[in-house]
C-alpha cells in the first residue's frame, strides 16, 4: 500500500459524515461522464471555479504561496500522504475557520463537488495538463464494425453511441438530405430540379456530386462566410457615439472571394493576421488585414486619443484569442489570468505585435481611419500590375474643429469610399508597457516589453516569434495547439448547430471539454495534414453516415440526449437570421443573386436610424432590396432590428457563438414585416403562373420553400384556407389590393385581384410554417 | 462541466430537488446526474413566461419593478441638483488647477487658454417638508421632493457620452456586457405574458444637445438574447411589426394563425421536435400581443384631469410625456424594468437657454409620474431613477458672460435621484467641494448605484452572476457597495 491509500485510510476513519464513495462510482452516469473521475472534466473545472482565485496564476492574488494550478507546483500537495490528507480535511472539514475554500470567499464548495475530490484522491489523485494546451495527435481510429461506417466521423461517434447504449438513427429520405445540404452549404433552399434529380437518383455518387455542385457556387462563399463576418466583428460603421460610416466592404469581399476559392485556413489566417508584411506581398494580402482594422473606433469629440488607440490594440487581441485560438486572454489585460496561465506581462507582449500600426486613436468622423489604401475601380479583378501592395498614404492630423477656441482634439484624415483600412508597421515600433490594471494613463515604465507569445502555448523547442509576420506564422504553425482544433470546432459548429467543444469561444481551462475529444483531434489533425482545406473537412462531415441521418425524435430519445451531444440523430434547428431572411426571399424569386460590391440598404421600420441617433438610413430601391443578407448595411449602434430579432451577432465586438431564440417578436416579423409580405405576394404570383389550379399552385408554393410535397392532410388544410382568404378578399377588393401594395415592386396587374391576394395569405401562412425556416 | 447559456435556467431548477436529494439521502442520482449531466438544451426557458433564477429574489425586494428616466446628454448638476451659492463671488475667476488638473478635461475644452469659474444662473429653492434645495428649473418635481433622494456625490471614469451612458447601463465602458434591464429579466424573469418584461423608450427633448442612444443600452450583452429589452419605437409602429400589413385584418389574422397551428401540429406528430410547439406558442402570444399594445397605447380610457397632469404633450407618441404615461400604463400590466431615455442634456453652449427647455419639457411629466403612481399607491413599490451618464464643468466652455455659458462633459462628480420603493425621501446624499468638481463625502460609481437598485428588487448584486468566457459575470463587475444609509 504506497502512501497515500494510507493517508486517505487514515482520514476516512477521522470523517463520521462520509457519503459512501462506492455509491458515487455506480451512480455516475451523466451523458458525458467518464467510467471514473477524470482530472480534466471533473476535478480541473472545479479546482478553477473554486480554487485558482486564490491558488492559481495570478501572482497578485495568491495565498499562502500555494499553487493549484500547476502540475509541478501542485504535485506536492497531491502525491505526499500528509499533504493529501491536509486537502482532504480542509475540503472536508466542518470547521469554518479550517474550511476551505473559506465561507467569505463566496466560492464554498458544493456536496457535489467535495465528493468529486474526495473520489479523485481515492483513484490516486492524477493530475494532467489543460487538454488544449497539448497539440493534437491523430489518434487510432476506434473500430467499430458496421456497415454504416462511411469514415472516421462515423467510427468516432458509433463508438460513443454504442458506450452510452445508445442506436444511430435511419438515414433522411433524399429530399430532406438535398435541402439539407443546400441549406447547410448555401444557406439557401435548393433548386426544385436538383433535388428531384437526387431523390430519383440517390446514389453515393450523386451524393457526392451534389456537394461539389454546391461547393463550387458563389453561393457557397456568401453563406460560409457570415461566421467569420461575426467573428471579426465587420461592419459598415465604426461603433461609438455618432457611429460614422466606414468603408470596409472590399475586405469582405475579399474573404467571400477565399472562401470561394478554397484557399487554404493557413494562409487564411495568416494574410489577414500579416498579409502586409510577407514578401512581395500582393494588394489582396494587404487588403486581407483589415481583418485587424475591423474594430470599432471612436470618433467622439472631446475623446483623448491615447485612451482609445490603447481600446484598438486591446480589440486585436481580444479577437484574435476568440476567433483563432479559442483562448480568452482579455482577462489578463488587468491581472494575470485567473484560470488560463497568461500573465499580465504576456498579455502585454501579445499587445506588442499590434501596437506599431500609424493610427491615430480616435477617428476622422466620418470614413476610413489611416492607415488606408486606395482600391483599383476594378476590383475584386485586379490586373497583375494593380496586384500590388501598396504604401499607405502616412497619417496626417487636423484640428477637429477649426477655429473652435479651446478644442484640443485632433482628428485625422479621413479614406473615401473607395479606400479600405489595413495594417502597416511603423518603422520604428511604438514603446509597449504593461499597462496597469488595464489603464492606457498607468504604464509600468521599469520595463520595456518585446513581443511574445504566452509560454504555455509555445512548444518548448520554438523561438518567440518577433514580429507580427512571425506571430502569425505561429498561429497556422503545426505546433500551435490550438489553431486547427478552434478551426474544424467551428465547422463542426455551422453544420451541427453546437460544436465537439460547446464552448467554441473558449478551450481554455474554464471552457467545456470536448464531446468527442479524439474526433476533434483527428479532424484538426486531419485539417492541417489536407493542407488545411477546410472544404475536405466539410466534405467529410457532409458524407459521413452520421451527418446523413433523420432528425426525426422522440420524447424519449430526447431525454436520453437533450443536446443532442452523441448525435443519435441528426440535429433539427432553425435557421440562421440570414438565412432565413434569404431562403425566403430565394423562394419568392425576388432574391438577386449578385456577389459583392458596396452594403445594400433593404427594408427598415420608418427612421430607423433617425429616431435615435444623428444619421439617416436612406432605403434602397430595386434589385438593392432583395440583396443576400450578407450584403446589408450594418450599423453597430442600431444594427438591422429583424437580423437581431433572429439572434444574429450584433457585430460590436468578436462573437463566435450565438444562442438560437424562439420568440413572438419573430412570429411578428414572419407575419408582418414588410420584407416577408412583398415575398409571399411574389411567391403567389409565381404560384399563379404555375397554374390556374388553386390545388396544384399551392403544392408548387410549398415544395418552393419547404423542398418536399405536401401531406393530403396538409393539402387539404391548405386549400381550406384558400377559400376562406378567397371568401375574404373577394368581399372585400380594396383589403385585396392594399395587401398586393405592401412593397414597392409592383404586381403584375393582369392577374385576377381575388385569387392574388387570397394566394398570398397563403403563401405568407406558408412562409411561417416550422418546416420553411427550418434546417432538419 | 461548465453550465451555459442555453442550460442555466434549468440548472437552477433542478437545484432545488438537488438540495432536496443531498438533504434526505446523502448524494442522490439527481444530485450527480444535475453536477455531471448535461441538463440539456432547455426548450423550457423559451415558454412565454420567463422564469427567473431560481434563488432569487434573494431577500424580500422592496420594488417590485423600475421606472429608470434616463437623461442622455450629461445634465448638469451645478444648475438642477447642486447648489453652490458661493460660486457667485467667483465668477470668471479661474478654477484652481489643484481643484481641476487637466489630465480629465475632455479634448473639447482642454486646449483653452482659461477655464472660467461660472457660477449658475438659477436659484435653487428649499422644497417640500424636507427642505431638499432643487433648482428653480424644477417646480413641479420639487413638489414630490419629500420622495426624493438627491445623490450629488457621483463620480464616474468616462469623460465621453458613449462609454458612460455605457457604463451607467452595462456596468463597463466597453461594449458587450449585458444592459440593466436584462440582468434584472434574467435573475427574475417575467410577470406579464403578453408584454415583454423590459420596455425601452426614447424621447428628444426641445434642447439642441441631442446625442445618439444605441441598442446596446437595452441589450442582453452575453446573456440569452430572450432579455434583451423590447424597443418601443417612438415612431409609426411602436413594436416592430407588431401591426397587420395593409390588408389584413384581425378576421384574416385569426385564420391564417389556425390553420398554421394545425399544420405545423402535423410537423409535430412526425417529427417530435418539442421546438414546433413551442413556436405554436410563440405564434399564439404573437396573436395577443398584437392586441395588447394597441391597448396599451390607447389613452381614451384616462381621466381629462390624468391627462392634463402630465402636460400639453402628452398625446405626442415619441414625446417624453407621452413615454412617462406610457411608462404608467406599463407597470400597471406588470412590466418590471421600464426605461425611458431623454435626448437633449448635452449642453456645451448656451446653457441656461437650453436647459431651461429641456426642463420645461421633463419637469411636468416626470412629476406626474410621481404623483399618478402615489395616488394608485404604486410609488410604494415602484423605484423611480432619474440619471445621466455624468455631470458638467464648473468652468465655461468657450465665452462666459453673466448671463451665459457651455459647460463641457465632467466625469469627477454629478447628480442623480431615487424615490419610491424603500429609498429615503426628502434627503441629499453625499457632497461635492467648493466648485462641484470632485466629491469629498460619500463618493458612489456606477457600480455602487447598480448595486442600490439590485437590492431593492431583491437582489444582491454579487450573486446573480452568469457564466461566460470561463468567468462569472455580474453586473458591478468586481465592484459595488449598497448604499443603505439611503433606504428606509
Amino acid at each position: 500500500m504506497n502512501g497515500w491509500h494510507m493517508g486517505v485510510g487514515r482520514i476516512i476513519e477521522n470523517i463520521n459524515c462520509l457519503t459512501p464513495i462506492v455509491a458515487i462510482m455506480c451512480l455516475v452516469s451523466g451523458p458525458l461522464a467518464a467510467d471514473e473521475i477524470s482530472f480534466s472534466s471533473d476535478v480541473r473545472p472545479i479546482l478553477a471555479a473554486k480554487c485558482f482565485n486564490c491558488h492559481g496564476f495570478d501572482a497578485g492574488s495568491r495565498q499562502g504561496d500555494l499553487r493549484l494550478d500547476r502540475r509541478d507546483e501542485a504535485e506536492y500537495v497531491f502525491s505526499g500522504a500528509d499533504d493529501t490528507a491536509l486537502f482532504w480535511e480542509r475540503i472536508n472539514s466542518d470547521d469554518l475557520e479550517f474550511r476551505m475554500p473559506p465561507p467569505e470567499s463566496k466560492e464554498a464548495l458544493s456536496l457535489d463537488e467535495i465528493e468529486i475530490l474526495n473520489q479523485w484522491l481515492l483513484q490516486g489523485s492524477p493530475y494532467e495538463e489543460h487538454w488544449a494546451f497539448r497539440g493534437p495527435v491523430r489518434p487510432t481510429v476506434p473500430l467499430v464494425e458496421s456497415e454504416a461506417i462511411r469514415n472516421p466521423i462515423d467510427s468516432f461517434i458509433r463508438a460513443r453511441l454504442i458506450k452510452q447504449g445508445m442506436t444511430p438513427s435511419n438515414a433522411a429520405d433524399p429530399v430532406t438530405l438535398a435541402r439539407r445540404l443546400s441549406q447547410d452549404l448555401q444557406g439557401l433552399p435548393p433548386a426544385a430540379n436538383v433535388v428531384e434529380e437526387f431523390a430519383n437518383h440517390p446514389s453515393d455518387k450523386a451524393y457526392s456530386d451534389l456537394i461539389d455542385v454546391l461547393m463550387a457556387s458563389p453561393r457557397y462563399g456568401e453563406h460560409m462566410a457570415v461566421p467569420w463576418l461575426d467573428a471579426a466583428r465587420y461592419a459598415d460603421t465604426d461603433g461609438y457615439q455618432n457611429d460614422r460610416y466606414r468603408y470596409m466592404h472590399v475586405w469582405r469581399d475579399w474573404v467571400i472571394h477565399s472562401l470561394n476559392e478554397n484557399m487554404p485556413y493557413d494562409q487564411f489566417v495568416l494574410e489577414q493576421v500579416a498579409g502586409d508584411m510577407l514578401p512581395d506581398a500582393t494588394l489582396k494580402q494587404q487588403i486581407a488585414t483589415g481583418f485587424c482594422r475591423n474594430h470599432r473606433i471612436n470618433s467622439e469629440d472631446g475623446s483623448i486619443p491615447e485612451e482609445w488607440h490603447v481600446e484598438n490594440v486591446v480589440d486585436r487581441i481580444d479577437t484574435i484569442g476568440t476567433a483563432i485560438l479559442g483562448l480568452t486572454v482579455g482577462c489578463a489585460r488587468c491581472h494575470d489570468h485567473k484560470f488560463d496561465p497568461i500573465s499580465t506581462k504576456e498579455y502585454y507582449q501579445l499587445f506588442a505585435y499590434f501596437n506599431n500600426v500609424p493610427e491615430w486613436g480616435v477617428g476622422p468622423n466620418n470614413g476610413n481611419s489611416p492607415p488606408f489604401i486606395e482600391v483599383p475601380k476594378s476590383w475584386p479583378n485586379l490586373s497583375e500590375d494593380e496586384n500590388v501592395a501598396i504604401l499607405p498614404a502616412p497619417l496626417k492630423l487636423r484640428e477637429a474643429r477649426k477655429g473652435q477656441v479651446g478644442n484640443g482634439l485632433k482628428r485625422p484624415q479621413a479614406g473615401s469610399p473607395q479606400t479600405v483600412m489595413v495594417m502597416h508597421e511603423m518603422k520604428v515600433p511604438r514603446a509597449t508597457y504593461l499597462l496597469m490594471r488595464g489603464q492606457f494613463d498607468n504604464p509600468d515604465k521599469s520595463e520595456l516589453l518585446t513581443p511574445g507569445v504566452p509560454k504555455v502555448l509555445l512548444s518548448s523547442l520554438a523561438a518567440q516569434p518577433q514580429s507580427r509576420l512571425q506571430f502569425a506564422q505561429w498561429l497556422v504553425d503545426r505546433e500551435n495547439p490550438l489553431t486547427a482544433r478552434v478551426a474544424v470546432n467551428r465547422v463542426w459548429q455551422q453544420i451541427f448547430g453546437m460544436g465537439l467543444v460547446k464552448t467554441s469561444e473558449n478551450f481554455g481551462t474554464q471552457g467545456e471539454l470536448p464531446s468527442h475529444p479524439e474526433l476533434l483531434d483527428w479532424l484538426a489533425v486531419e485539417l492541417i495534414e489536407s493542407g488545411w482545406d477546410i472544404r475536405h473537412i466539410q466534405k467529410l462531415i457532409l458524407q459521413s453516415t452520421t451527418y446523413r441521418q433523420s432528425s426525426e425524435t422522440t420524447p424519449a430519445r430526447e431525454k436520453e440526449d437533450p443536446e443532442n451531444r452523441f448525435l443519435a440523430r441528426a440535429p433539427r434547428y432553425r435557421l440562421h437570421a440570414f438565412a432565413l431572411r434569404d431562403s425566403l426571399l430565394a423562394s419568392s424569386g425576388l432574391l438577386v443573386e449578385k456577389i459583392g460590391g458596396v452594403p445594400t440598404k433593404p427594408y427598415m421600420p420608418p427612421k430607423i436610424w433617425s429616431a435615435i441617433s444623428n444619421n439617416t438610413y436612406k432605403q434602397g430601391k430595386g434589385k438593392d432590396l432583395y440583396r443576400r443578407s450578407v450584403y446589408t448595411f450594418w450599423r453597430r449602434t442600431i444594427p438591422p432590428p429583424m437580423m437581431v430579432n433572429f439572434n444574429s451577432a450584433d457585430r460590436e465586438v468578436c462573437v463566435v457563438r450565438k444562442d438560437r431564440t424562439n420568440t413572438p417578436l419573430q412570429a411578428l416579423t414572419q407575419m408582418n414585416n414588410i420584407a416577408f409580405v412583398e415575398a409571399a405576394r411574389f411567391l403567389a404570383e409565381r404560384m399563379i403562373e404555375h397554374s390556374v389550379d388553386p390545388r396544384i399552385a399551392i403544392e408548387f408554393g410549398f415544395i418552393s420553400l419547404v423542398s418536399r410535397k405536401p401531406r393530403n392532410a396538409e393539402l387539404t388544410l391548405l386549400l381550406d384556407a384558400y377559400s376562406e382568404f378567397e371568401k375574404h378578399y373577394l368581399a372585400q377588393p380594396k383589403a385585396a389590393k392594399a395587401l398586393l401594395s405592401v412593397g414597392q415592386k409592383k404586381r403584375n396587374d393582369s392577374l385576377e385581384l381575388t385569387e392574388h391576394a387570397a394566394l398570398t395569405m397563403v403563401a405568407s401562412l406558408l412562409m411561417n410554417l416550422d418546416e420553411a425556416v427550418t434546417r432538419e | 462541466m461548465k453550465p451555459d447559456h442555453s442550460e442555466i435556467l434549468e440548472r437552477c431548477r433542478t437545484a432545488v430537488n438537488r438540495r432536496f436529494f443531498i438533504g434526505r439521502a446523502g448524494l442522490g442520482l439527481a444530485a450527480i446526474n444535475g453536477l455531471m449531466g448535461s441538463p440539456g438544451r432547455s426548450k423550457g426557458s423559451e415558454t412565454p413566461v420567463k422564469p427567473g433564477v431560481d434563488d432569487l429574489p434573494h431577500f424580500q425586494p422592496k420594488a417590485k419593478r423600475i421606472i429608470y428616466l434616463f437623461q442622455s446628454g450629461g445634465p448638469s448638476q451645478l444648475d438642477l441638483f447642486d447648489p453652490k451659492p458661493e460660486l457667485k463671488k467667483r465668477f470668471g475667476q479661474e478654477v484652481p488647477k489643484s481643484i481641476y488638473p487637466d489630465e480629465r478635461k475632455t479634448t473639447m475644452s482642454s486646449a483653452q487658454s482659461q477655464f472660467a469659474t461660472s457660477p449658475s444662473v438659477f436659484k435653487f429653492n428649499r422644497c417640500g417638508k424636507s427642505g431638499l434645495e432643487l433648482s428653480e428649473l424644477l417646480p413641479n418635481v420639487g413638489q414630490m421632493a419629500d420622495h426624493m433622494c438627491v445623490i450629488r456625490s457621483m463620480h464616474t471614469q468616462a469623460i465621453n457620452h458613449d462609454p458612460a451612458i455605457t457604463f451607467m447601463q452595462t456596468g463597463a465602458q466597453i461594449p458587450g456586457r449585458p444592459s440593466m434591464g436584462a440582468w434584472l429579466n434574467y435573475g427574475l424573469g417575467s410577470e406579464t405574458e403578453n408584454l415583454p418584461s423590459f420596455v425601452a423608450m426614447s424621447s428628444r427633448g426641445s434642447g439642441k444637445g441631442g446625442q445618439p442612444i444605441y441598442d446596446r443600452l437595452w441589450g442582453s450583452g452575453f446573456l440569452p438574447s430572450i432579455y434583451q429589452g423590447v424597443k418601443f419605437r417612438n415612431q409609426g409602429s411602436p413594436v416592430l411589426d407588431i401591426y397587420d400589413p395593409a390588408g389584413v385584418d384581425s378576421n384574416v389574422r385569426r385564420t391564417m394563425l389556425n390553420y398554421l397551428a394545425k399544420l405545423n401540429e402535423i410537423k409535430f406528430q412526425s417529427t417530435g421536435d418539442a421546438e414546433i410547439r413551442t413556436r405554436i406558442a410563440q405564434y399564439e402570444l404573437a396573436g395577443k400581443m398584437q392586441a395588447s399594445v394597441p391597448e396599451l397605447l390607447d389613452f381614451t380610457q384616462e381621466t381629462k384631469s390624468t391627462m392634463e397632469m402630465y402636460g400639453k404633450d402628452v398625446g405626442r407618441q415619441g414625446s417624453y410625456a407621452f413615454n412617462c404615461l406610457v411608462a404608467r400604463r406599463l407597470a400597471e400590466r406588470g412590466v418590471r424594468f421600464i426605461q425611458l431615455f431623454h435626448q437633449g442634456w448635452d449642453q456645451h453652449v448656451n446653457l441656461p437657454t437650453q436647459i431651461r427647455r429641456q426642463c420645461i419639457d421633463t419637469d411636468q411629466p416626470t412629476a406626474a409620474l410621481m404623483q399618478d403612481l402615489k395616488s394608485r399607491g404604486m410609488l410604494e413599490d415602484t423605484l423611480i431613477v432619474w440619471a445621466g451618464e455624468f455631470g458638467r464643468t464648473v468652468y465655461s466652455q468657450g465665452a462666459l458672460s453673466p448671463r451665459n455659458y457651455g459647460r463641457d462633459h465632467h466625469g469627477n462628480c454629478y447628480s442623480v435621484w431615487l424615490a419610491g420603493a424603500g429609498i429615503r425621501g426628502g434627503i441629499s446624499y453625499g457632497a461635492t467641494d467648493d466648485y462641484s468638481v470632485n466629491v469629498v463625502e460619500n463618493k458612489l460609481e456606477p457600480h455602487d448605484l447598480n448595486a442600490t437598485i439590485l437590492q431593492q428588487m431583491g437582489i444582491d448584486h454579487e450573486r446573480l452572476t452568469f457564466p461566460f468566457q470561463g468567468r462569472d459575470y455580474r453586473l458591478t463587475d468586481v465592484h459595488g457597495k449598497v448604499v443603505h444609509e439611503i433606504l428606509r
